[in-house]
């Protein structure tokens, strides 16, 4: 797998992680807008910001006159990012018609990115949105008044599908329409919803239930996943403790007898002994301390623990040094 | 541009011993090992002497135990699968978390297959949870893999102590490891060092052969149904025309590392940890993944907080330096690494972690050239990133609780 980049790609994020001038790392102070997108789980954040040239009377009709981002994330992340800032400061757009904005528009800019990296245009888009919606709230604008669909722009609250990347139900299916996925793999190359687990995908109101639901009636991709794994109940088949004992009992009196008869001659030696588990009429114990580093020490010591409790507990007892 | 590979954990450069003695047989001694005339015995020959040499190498088995097959993802499958066919009256496996997929796809296969299938956890070094490992075993064991290093952060298993508890547990339970990773980087000694082993998986281009040829090595008695069915090749246990240059190659490559072993181990250990001081010296806020436990010599496992690992390999590229990263934007998925998640480490340092992987062509001059370069390309991306703080050149006071173990 090489870098599948175009050169316009990799010129914006050698251009950026240099600092060289036209670039737009950083951030404004007092911005007129600031929005973020993604976070740090997820493996992409990007904070975007932007100054306007105020309208002195009809704050819709501000222009975007510069625009700066901070982001995490990989290569076409940061060329995503660059690209965002120069299509919006090149384009002398307000606030308002910077929403037509779409992540095509930086895939274009970008020469094209490889499928499984459209996410990151799209978070490029996303967090200029959530950054116009921030603005409209400085500058007392109401978005909802003008016909722009609000709906789900800012938090966008709603049953979690995708726990991975914590993505919501209203969230997936707005994108669905939005960007006309129609097969999981799309969705997961836009937005990364069902990239990582994959649990979501075709589970009750999962991931393929919102493309039929989405495309109600329009064929999408059917489902072509292996069956689930069958579940398997838990067994435990020890061995049996000795009649007089009940498990609990048995362990006690290991336990008891090690105390009594074992790790007194052991700390006289500096040493000691940990028991790690008793399964069946397996004894597990770990040494400790000065016999630790003795040569010779786990065949004397397997020797001297398992004749003690074979003595004292049960003749079938065996020790293993852990 | 010179290339200064430091990758060699994903695959090594072919050692120019092993090119020179794999030429003949692409060449003249072309023949089927299986024929009967003359010239075809001079194959057959050189297959049974790679398979002499790498039973030496082992620690002096039979040669009869080792089996060549296409590559250490084949050996895997083979072993695991083998032996859950030719055993139906078991149905449980013991593994770990942080296997390389050609083990833990094929646990989640015997699983759908009915198989019970037990992921034993590591901590937040890459130790394994010892306690929760005897745990697992149980009277319906059949098989526990478990790997000797991991690939991704070079931590070594104690496969020698593991072996031995799972035996002397219970004689009938198999073990298998695969050591991809170390053979050829450490000692591997089947009778004196890994009695209780009954399999063992490696592949020749980790050690300087090529791609395309791998080893199982099956202990006598060991019970397991053949994967590739189809010739009487191995003594059956693996049809296919024997591939004659590769396990010719993978023969010497085996030989030049154990003879150069020692030497070797000690020099590349010598320069990785020159590598790793020199990073952590010149660069705030990282961590060393595995860094708590036992480590293969040549790996270098790093993070680099609050940067993402993909824009790192893209910069080193830049100046010919070929390494890797546990960041999802490089996985081909959108997954981050599962070994770094099963060490819980926090997904900051997940996505912020380079690989460095050396090998006994690695100098010191490339190593100072990466100290030279990189920690430029860590304060370019920290310039760039929401969660640093580049007046203090330090994390921003938000962003610390991420740092938290998750």
């Amino acid at each position: 797998m090489d870098w599948e980049y175009s050169d316009k790609t990799k010129q914006l994020f050698m251009d950026a992680v240099h600092g060289r001038p036209g670039t737009h790392l950083g951030e404004i102070e007092n911005p007129d807008g600031m929005g973020e997108h993604g976070s740090i789980a997820c493996g992409d954040a990007m904070r975007f910001t932007f100054r306007v040239k105020r309208h002195p009377s009809d704050p819709t009709q501000d222009i975007i006159t510069e625009a700066k981002y901070l982001t995490f994330g990989c290569t076409s992340a940061i060329a995503a990012s660059e690209a965002l800032c120069s299509i919006i400061e090149q384009g002398e757009y307000t606030p308002i018609s910077a929403l037509s904005i779409q992540n095509s528009d930086i895939v274009e800019y970008l020469g094209g990115l490889p499928e499984q990296k459209i996410h990151c245009s799209v978070m490029g888009a996303e967090a200029l949105e959530a950054a116009v919606f921030n603005w409209a709230q400085r500058r007392g604008v109401d978005l909802e008044a003008l016909g722009i669909d609000l709906q789900g722009r800012d938090t966008e609250e709603g049953r979690m599908v995708c726990k991975c990347f914590s993505l919501t139900e209203p969230y997936i299916l707005r994108k669905i329409k939005e960007l006309n996925l129609r097969t999981i793999p799309q969705i997961t190359n836009a937005i990364k919803a069902g990239g990582a687990c994959s649990s979501c995908h075709h589970v009750p109101g999962g991931l393929q239930d919102l493309l039929d639901r989405a495309w109600q009636g329009e064929s999408t991709a059917a489902a072509s996943d292996t069956p689930a794994a069958p579940v398997f109940p838990l067994v435990s088949l020890e061995a049996p403790p000795p009649a007089e004992f009940s498990p609990y009992q048995f362990s006690k009196k290991v336990e008891k007898v090690v105390e009594e008869f074992v790790r007194p001659s052991l700390k006289l030696d500096g040493g000691d002994i940990e028991i790690v588990d008793i399964k069946g009429m397996i004894v597990y114990c770990r040494l400790q301390g000065a016999c630790a580093h003795c040569s010779g020490a786990s065949r004397t010591l397997k020797k001297m623990v398992e004749r003690i409790l074979r003595e004292r507990v049960d003749e079938r007892i065996r020790v293993i040094e852990v | 541009m010179d290339i200064i590979y430091l990758d060699n954990n994903a695959t090594t450069r072919i050692a120019p011993e092993v090119y020179e003695a794999m030429i003949p047989f692409f060449t003249e001694d072309y023949f089927n090992p299986s024929s009967m005339y003359e010239p075809a015995g001079r194959t057959s020959q050189a297959v049974a002497a790679a398979r002499r040499t790498i039973a030496d190498c082992l620690g002096g088995v039979e040669p009869s135990e080792i089996l060549f097959t296409g590559c250490a993802t084949e050996s895997n499958n083979t072993a695991i699968q083998g032996v859950v066919r030719a055993n139906p009256n078991r149905k449980h496996i013991i593994t770990t978390t942080v296997e390389h997929p050609a083990v833990l796809e094929v646990c989640r296969e015997m699983e759908r297959n009915g198989c019970r299938v037990t992921y034993v956890e590591v901590d937040r070094n890459g130790n394994l949870d010892m306690p929760g490992f005897i745990r697992a075993l149980s009277p319906e064991t059949l098989l526990v893999s478990i790997m000797h290093a991991n690939n991704e952060t070079g931590v070594v298993f104690p496969i020698d102590q593991l072996s031995r508890i799972v035996k002397e547990t219970d004689p009938g339970i198999v073990f298998h490891t695969d050591a991809t990773q170390t053979v050829g980087k450490l000692p591997i000694d089947m009778v004196r060092g890994f009695p209780y082993v009954d399999l063992l998986s490696f592949s020749g281009h980790k050690l300087h052969a090529p791609k395309g040829v791998g080893v199982l090595y099956l202990r006598r008695g060991t019970r397991m149904r053949p994967f590739l069915l189809g010739g009487h090749q191995e003594a059956g246990r693996r049809g296919g025309t024997e591939n004659v240059p590769y396990i010719v190659g993978l023969g010497r490559a085996f030989s030049l590392a154990t003879a150069n072993a020692p030497g070797d181990e000690a020099r590349i250990g010598r320069l990785r940890d020159r590598l790793e001081r020199g990073l952590v010296e010149r660069i705030p806020s990282v961590e060393i993944n595995g860094g708590g436990a036992p480590r293969l010599p040549n790996t270098l496992n790093i993070s680099f907080h609050f940067i993402e690992g993909e824009g790192m390999l893209f910069q080193l590229g830049e100046y010919g330096i070929c390494a890797s990263s546990g960041s999802a934007c490089t996985s081909g998925s959108l997954e981050p690494s599962h070994v770094l998640r099963a060490m819980k480490v926090p997904f900051t340092a997940v996505h912020g972690s380079v690989r460095f992987s050396l090998s006994r062509y690695t100098t010191d001059a490339e190593i100072d050239r990466v100290l030279e370069v990189f920690p430029g390309i860590v304060a370019n991306l920290r310039t760039l990133s929401p969660y640093w703080d580049n007046a203090v050149n330090a994390p921003h006071p938000d962003a610390l609780g991420m740092l938290e173990a998750k």
